[in-house]
């Protein structure tokens, strides 16, 4: 029984460590490959590390551009899903009970739509209010802008008030009718009572809002118009041609994803450790009490490696040449393209000197045995005409050298090619 | 009555927050959601016109375009439209292979995590699954272009182990795609299993357990029958997400695989007939809730249960 558990202990650990890699593998190889020198994104072989993709992606016009329309469609959109999915959160908690489900069931779908589904169907359907309106095809209801927040806002708001939901369930109804009966108008009673309750969902349904516009490509795919996204960007990008710089963004957000991350998990355990110590949470982020923070924390010690690391990297790329390093390299590849070249170039000789000295296969030798076995006769085969243009058997080895002292100048298969070392020079870039 | 119920709606909630209410669901539900599927739906029994011709004579409605999904244009030798049909096919069998392929990955974590007891290291983990699903999902398909591609790590490591001579084309073989498409929906499936597996009571295992249940049997008995709203749920949107992915096929699929999707898209964008592209997408979404409503009924769970 003991065995048992231990093995399915490993088991499980194992498995752990397994899913993990397939989780998080393919981010580290891809910001990996952010800083190798190739110019197509690879973590392996690893050549010089280098810092100009970030350059490269910094003076990319559409990337920057894709990024200013991402801002503004994701700020618009948040507002728009963040209103429609508190109101939709709203309405189900007080909608006729017999029409909850069905209700429910509408606001739910758009998440269950395929988001090619939804971008087509905004499309469409704008498209056609235009016609009817009979305005031009440049109309504001053709504007990327527009469309993709509509678009995208159908489907966020679910998400958003999936979010209110389940905060409202928590809300306890009598302190808006307290409120009321106290004299409150229905408006202020929201203003003063739910509507501080609700900021911490409303806080978190922006946060995943944003987010969710941000990386959203399938709806966005149809709509965007003449205002073409990051996420579309980066499709285009990717589909048409990939280079590092596209790692090096993806870097980026992976840095500042868990950046967020572990700060909103610090917060969350501060929080967590406040309660348990019965003290507020103000209390515990205040003063100088920063090593009890770290305490009990592993979250807060890994942003704070975390940061450092960040810092001293970009401090690092500010001196870092990798110019040396790379021109080191450069001559290491030139070289070994230049012996492999030299090589092919003799092994190429060789076989022409061996096809003129022999003319005619007039002795019935077999010419084609270039690589003759080693002869049983005692003289060997001096006196096969095939060995004119070979070193003696024991020399076999350096046939790669030219065979006779003027190297082959004499042969006339040279005569329409390039001295070897120019050759060298005319293929490399 | 309805007056009465609006009576009593904008009672509660007095005249400025009943308007906002009103106002805001109101857009949301019919502009949004509504009118432009019924205008999809509509369009999709459309002719091709250009704009000038729509709403002449010409403008009728025919059933044209989804017959050419099922018999292909006209003029086809054969009886039906193999290509598009099969694509289609295609799509819903990998959108259910990944799926399952999700499920049975997802499922020994799900657990682990739903019956750990909350440590630390339960929140890293946790933390660690929600970063890949911030990252975005271009990047994600991309990041698996790299890693399959030629010259990529697994090419690179197997033939440095000696396991093969020549890399092996991933791409084509379709295994990044399922690979990224599995990968990007692993939290989707996650979740909601371990949403319900946390609110198991341990007590329950133990009991099975000291009456000499087995491994096997204690999950087939009692954690999965527990565990069926949260299964089926995370399934559905895998399958729908999936069935309806166009990034990933776009970036990870082979050239000679096609995603439905990605025949809609070309409808839109380089085909330019809409109506025929309507008349597909339509399709995707009758079968995508056709699918869905069965898995419901089959598993008896409400709608209510998704999305949790």
């Amino acid at each position: 029984m003991k065995t048992d558990s231990l093995l399915i202990r490993i088991g499980l650990a194992f498995y752990l460590l397994l899913f993990f890699t397939y989780l998080l593998g393919p981010l580290v190889l891809m910001s990996i490959t952010a800083f190798n020198s190739p110019s197509f994104p690879q973590a392996t072989p690893w050549e010089v590390l280098t810092f100009e993709w970030f350059r490269v992606l910094y003076n990319d016009a559409r990337i920057i551009n894709g990024i200013k329309n991402s801002f503004i469609v994701g700020f618009f959109t948040v507002i728009l899903s963040v209103i429609m999915g508190l109101a939709g959160a709203l309405m189900l908690t007080q909608i006729w009970p017999k029409m909850r489900a069905t209700f429910y069931t509408i606001i739910i779908a758009p998440i269950l739509i395929p988001g090619v589904v939804l971008g087509i169907s905004t499309l469409v359907f704008w498209d056609r209010i235009n016609v009817m309106l009979g305005l031009s095809n440049d109309s504001f209801l053709h504007n990327g802008i527009l469309l993709t927040v509509l678009g995208q806002s159908t489907f966020i708001a679910s998400y958003c008030m999936l979010v209110f939901v389940a905060r409202l369930q928590r809300y306890d109804t009598g302190l808006t009718e307290a409120a009321l009966d106290l004299g409150a108008t229905h408006t202020q009673a929201f203003r003063k009572i739910q509507l501080p309750f609700l900021a911490p969902a409303i806080g978190s349904a922006a946060v995943l809002a944003f987010l969710a516009s941000f990386e959203n490509y399938n709806t966005t795919t149809f709509t965007f118009g003449k205002y073409p996204t990051l996420t579309i960007e980066l499709a285009q990008k990717v589909r048409y041609g990939i280079n590092p710089s596209i790692s090096s963004l993806a870097f980026i957000i992976v840095v500042l994803t868990v950046f967020f991350a572990l700060a909103h998990e610090v917060r969350n355990r501060r929080a967590q450790l406040a309660i348990a110590n019965g003290a507020p949470v103000g209390a515990v982020s205040a003063g100088f009490k920063l090593p009890k923070v770290f305490a009990g924390n592993p979250a807060a010690i890994i942003l704070a490696l975390f940061v450092t690391v960040s810092i001293s990297l970009i401090a690092f790329a500010q001196f870092y040449d990798p110019e040396p390093a790379k021109a080191v390299l450069l001559k290491k590849k030139r070289a070994e393209q230049q012996k492999r070249i030299d090589a092919l170039q003799k092994r190429l000789k060789e076989k022409r000197l061996q096809k003129i000295f022999k003319g005619p296969d007039i002795f019935g030798d077999g010419s084609s045995k270039v690589p003759q076995p080693p002869s049983k006769t005692p003289f060997g085969n001096v006196f096969d005409p095939g060995n004119l243009n070979k070193v003696a058997p024991g020399k076999e080895k350096p046939a790669a050298k030219p065979a006779s002292p003027f190297g082959n100048v004499f042969d006339p298969g040279n005569l329409n090619k390039v001295a070897p070392e120019e050759k060298g020079k005319t293929t490399k870039p | 009555m309805g007056n009465g119920l609006l009576k009593d709606f904008f009672k509660r909630n007095g005249t400025v927050m009943g308007w906002f209410l009103i106002i805001a669901v109101t857009f949301w539900v019919v502009v949004l959601i509504i009118l432009p599927q019924i205008s999809m739906f509509d369009f999709s029994f459309r002719n091709h016109l250009p704009p000038p011709e729509m709403g002449g004579p010409k403008d009728v409605y025919t059933l044209k375009n989804y017959k050419y999904l099922i018999f292909g244009a006209e003029g086809n030798p054969d009886a039906y439209n193999k290509t598009d049909l099969a694509v289609f096919g295609k799509t819903l069998l990998a959108a259910a292979f990944v799926t399952i392929l999700d499920l049975v990955l997802c499922y020994p974590i799900a657990y682990y995590l739903g019956q750990s007891r909350g440590g630390g290291l339960t929140r890293v983990l946790v933390l660690f699954l929600i970063i890949p699903y911030w990252i975005n999902e271009i990047l994600r398909a991309f990041a698996f272009r790299i890693i399959f591609g030629d010259s990529g790590v697994i090419n690179e490591m197997m033939m440095f182990l000696g396991l093969i001579d020549s890399p092996i084309d991933f791409i084509r073989e379709n295994v990044a795609l399922y690979a990224g498409l599995g990968y990007a929906y692993i939290l989707l499936m996650i979740f909601p299993m371990y949403n319900v597996i946390e609110s198991l009571d341990r007590n329950q295992i133990e009991a099975a357990r000291d009456m000499g249940a087995s491994w096997v049997k204690i999950h087939r008995r009692i954690v999965i029958p527990y565990a069926k709203p949260g299964i089926s749920s995370g399934c559905t949107m895998v399958f729908m997400l999936s069935a309806g992915a166009l990034a990933a096929p776009q970036i990870l699929g082979g050239p000679s695989s096609l995603w439905f999707t990605q025949i809609i898209y070309q409808w839109f964008n380089q085909g330019g007939n809409w109506p025929q592209g309507s008349a597909f997408a339509a399709v995707l979404l009758a079968t995508c809730i056709f699918i869905v409503l069965a898995v419901m009924r089959i598993f008896k769970v409400n709608m209510g249960d998704i999305g949790k």
